[in-house]
């Protein structure tokens, strides 16, 4: 039996750059000023036809390197390849935000003195390792919309639909009949994309 | 004071924001960082770091852990400890200032060996509070570290400068392969010593650094842009180097508890006391030995 495995995908061809998705994931998830699970970045910025807008979060990456380095062990993927930490047991130490080819994970300074909390990431809403949509769980890592059904927030709420998420086959028959209608593909995903799409 | 009070909030939560700006690694450096993730032609560091973390790191700690208190262990059982009269003349060696100062470091380096092992090894002890606090206390301990470290280089710098003993005594490895009592080519302290007192301090210096760099994460003090590299890769760069000194300075840690503690038999009083015993000098540290006898001060 073959899972599902869970991918997001930013077709750069349809991000307008409206920051949209960043602000809804920072509203639905209430986080942290200095927090951003989701952030629109531009490549190539100024360069004629070759510039594009594109939405990254935790790409939630096959052999996810964060998993690989973490000292403590706190990184778990569920069966649909969904990436999720534990935060009590994240010490804050940062080596998956050395290890990420996304500078997904986030530490906000919560510690005494100022120093680094524990790590916060992008959970394609699909919480933590706490009990579905207890209080702890929201507290910890936000909304579960994954467990009510919904499909994550910053893909819900895109307006042009750059960024969708999904079974990562779904979501490639969907990428390939965009190609097909425009008929004409990515300009080239930067390095590291190969690593959440291996 | 709800004035007070208002504008105290405000400040902090400014300061949360022009942080947010500033950042090295969520702001517009994202991008930069993002695109040094194993591009060809960059340092490759993300995948190294990845690699060696995941596979090598623990591994050798874990190694070193084992391996070189079982090496020592075989050499009491071999060699067996070097003993000296304790009966005899003393030898003023350390005064109060520089034992004072080495207990500084003794109390630092007894917390920051295990805590950084206890964060290598985290996940073997469930991770979480425990280890976030010995992540904290191996920080804290650094304060302490640091405050020694920079007397003990000033005030051993002469003494430890190399010598053409030192080379006879590599040859020899210090006559700790044998029994036999002779006198050892040595100054006032043996190439071992000077191994150590080297890693210990220039290499403590480094780890300092490398530490500070991963406490503090998000900074700009314009050392990536010295280097042309990203944030995220100095960080990188920074916990390689942090974890391959350890090793060293771990390795040489247990040689000099081992060496103090078991291999001479009593030689910690010298640092807890100030004196040596006088066959221990004469044997171990003939040099020094020699140049005492002449300076008539024995």
């Amino acid at each position: 039996m073959n899972y599902a495995r869970m991918k997001f995908y930013c077709d750069e061809e349809r991000c307008i750059e409206c920051n949209g998705c960043t602000v809804a994931c920072a509203e639905a998830h209430e986080l942290p000023v200095g927090i951003s699970r989701r952030k629109v970045v531009t490549l190539n910025e100024g360069i004629f036809g070759k510039e594009f807008s594109t939405s990254v979060a935790c790409m939630h990456c096959t052999d996810a390197p964060c998993e690989q380095v973490c000292p403590v062990d706190c990184f778990y993927i569920r069966e649909d390849g969904i990436v999720l930490h534990d935060k009590e047991k994240c010490i804050g130490c940062g080596y998956c935000l050395y290890a990420c080819p996304f500078g997904a994970p986030q530490f906000p300074r919560d510690g005494a003195f100022g120093t680094k909390g524990v790590m916060d990431k992008c959970t394609m809403c699909a919480g933590g390792p706490e009990e579905t949509n207890s209080a702890k769980e929201r507290e910890l890592y936000g909304q579960n919309r994954i467990a009510e059904g919904k499909v994550p927030i910053c893909a819900a709420m895109c307006s042009t639909k750059a960024l969708i998420v999904g079974d990562e086959q779904e979501v490639s028959k969907i990428y390939r009949k965009r190609v097909a209608s425009r008929g004409k593909g990515v300009q080239g995903a930067p390095y590291g994309w190969d690593k959440a799409y291996k | 004071m709800r004035k007070f009070m208002f504008l105290f909030i405000a400040a902090i939560l400014l300061a949360t924001v022009a942080y947010a700006t500033d950042s090295q690694i969520w702001g517009n450096m994202r991008l930069t960082n993002i695109l040094e993730y194993g591009k060809e032609n960059s340092l490759h560091l993300g995948p190294l770091f990845v690699k060696l973390q995941s596979q090598y790191f623990y591994k050798i700690f874990f190694g070193i852990l084992i391996g070189v208190p079982f090496v020592f262990f075989l050499h009491y059982l071999i060699v067996g400890p070097k003993v000296f009269s304790h009966g005899g003349v003393k030898i003023y060696a350390f005064s109060a200032f520089k034992r004072i100062i080495h207990l500084f470091a003794v109390i630092a380096f007894v917390i920051i060996v295990p805590t950084g092992l206890m964060i290598v090894f985290g996940k073997y002890l469930g991770g979480g509070t425990i280890i976030e606090y010995a992540r904290h206390l191996h920080g804290l301990a650094t304060i302490l570290f640091t405050i020694s470290v920079i007397p003990m280089f000033l005030f051993w710098f002469k003494d430890m400068l190399p010598t053409s003993d030192d080379i006879k005594w590599m040859f020899i490895l210090g006559g700790y392969l044998s029994k036999e009592i002779k006198e050892i080519p040595a100054g006032k302290f043996n190439a071992g010593q000077k191994m150590w007192f080297w890693v210990a301090t220039l290499g403590g210096i480094v780890m300092i650094i490398t530490g500070a760099f991963m406490y503090l994460q998000d900074f700009d003090y314009g050392i990536a842009k010295l280097f042309g590299i990203s944030q995220i890769d100095l960080l990188r760069a920074t916990a390689i180097t942090h974890n391959v000194l350890a090793f060293v300075v771990m390795a040489l840690f247990f040689t000099h508890i081992y060496m103090s503690l078991f291999a001479i038999k009593g030689a910690v009083h010298s640092i807890i006391t100030g004196y040596k015993e006088e066959e221990e000098v004469k044997y171990l540290h003939s040099t020094w030995y020699k140049k005492l006898k002449k300076e008539k001060k024995i």
